[in-house]
């Protein structure tokens, strides 16, 4: 992979995006990151059923269907 | 969640377990970005025995008359799959001893600090571990003096230099 300062402006802009959005989503309170959290699981666990392994999503007391 | 918190607080109330602290991928979560994990890493300090074992029997029985099952290594309470972890050594002993106090939408609960959890990661010494230690120094705010006296209290200061070059 090329190095940062070897990027074209807009890749390195992207990538730049994509930090500050890391460290936004570092700094919600800790039930919204729980609630993510829950989303990531949502999203990965059919490619985990699929290889093989179970998992379960979990179950927030807090969450509207 | 919150129920889960409950119980293990209850659990804590009526002397089941001393003291327990989120760790692992949620403890890390408290700090850094939302990380995909399907379990959630308690460490417990358990009582002992009146013959000074310590054993999880005690904690997988009070779990199984509450009504909560055993899934592989975790017992699923309240819809969430909870692994315990014993304090097994110095360190694990002291990140539940100075774990942070906080609440999860009411419910009071402990998290283990950032510094003990990279420390933990440092001794776990496995490929994720590596990754987990790089995006609490990206994202995390670590105090740093303490980070030197936990690692320097366990040994860890040869091997936080060699993953932080």
């Amino acid at each position: 992979m090329e190095a940062m300062d070897t990027l074209k402006p807009e890749i390195a802009r992207l990538f730049v995006a994509k930090e500050a959005r890391r460290h936004r989503l570092a700094a919600l309170p800790f039930p919204e990151k729980v609630r993510a959290v829950v989303r990531l699981q949502e999203m990965a666990a059919p490619v985990m059923r699929a290889r093989g392994r179970r998992v379960r999503v979990w179950k927030l007391d807090d969450r509207v269907a | 969640m919150k129920r889960t918190l409950q119980v293990l607080n209850e659990l804590e109330r009526g002397g089941v377990i001393e003291r327990y602290a989120i760790g692992g991928a949620m403890g890390a979560t408290f700090y850094v970005e939302p990380l995909l994990t399907f379990d959630l890493d308690v460490f417990v300090v358990l009582p002992q025995s009146a013959a000074g074992l310590l054993s999880l029997a005690p904690l997988y029985e009070a779990l199984r008359a509450r009504g909560y099952i055993e899934e592989g290594e975790c017992v699923l309470i309240e819809g969430v799959p909870v692994q315990f972890l014993p304090a097994y050594n110095a360190l694990l002993d002291e990140a539940l001893r100075e774990a942070r106090e906080t609440s999860y939408e009411d419910a009071p609960t402990r998290v283990v600090r950032a510094e003990h959890l990279i420390a933990i990661c440092l001794q776990t010494g496995r490929d994720k571990d590596r990754e987990r230690v790089r995006i609490f120094r990206e994202q995390a705010e670590l105090d740093m003096n303490f980070l030197a006296g936990v690692l320097q209290r366990h040994g860890l200061e040869g091997k936080w230099k060699q993953w932080t070059p």
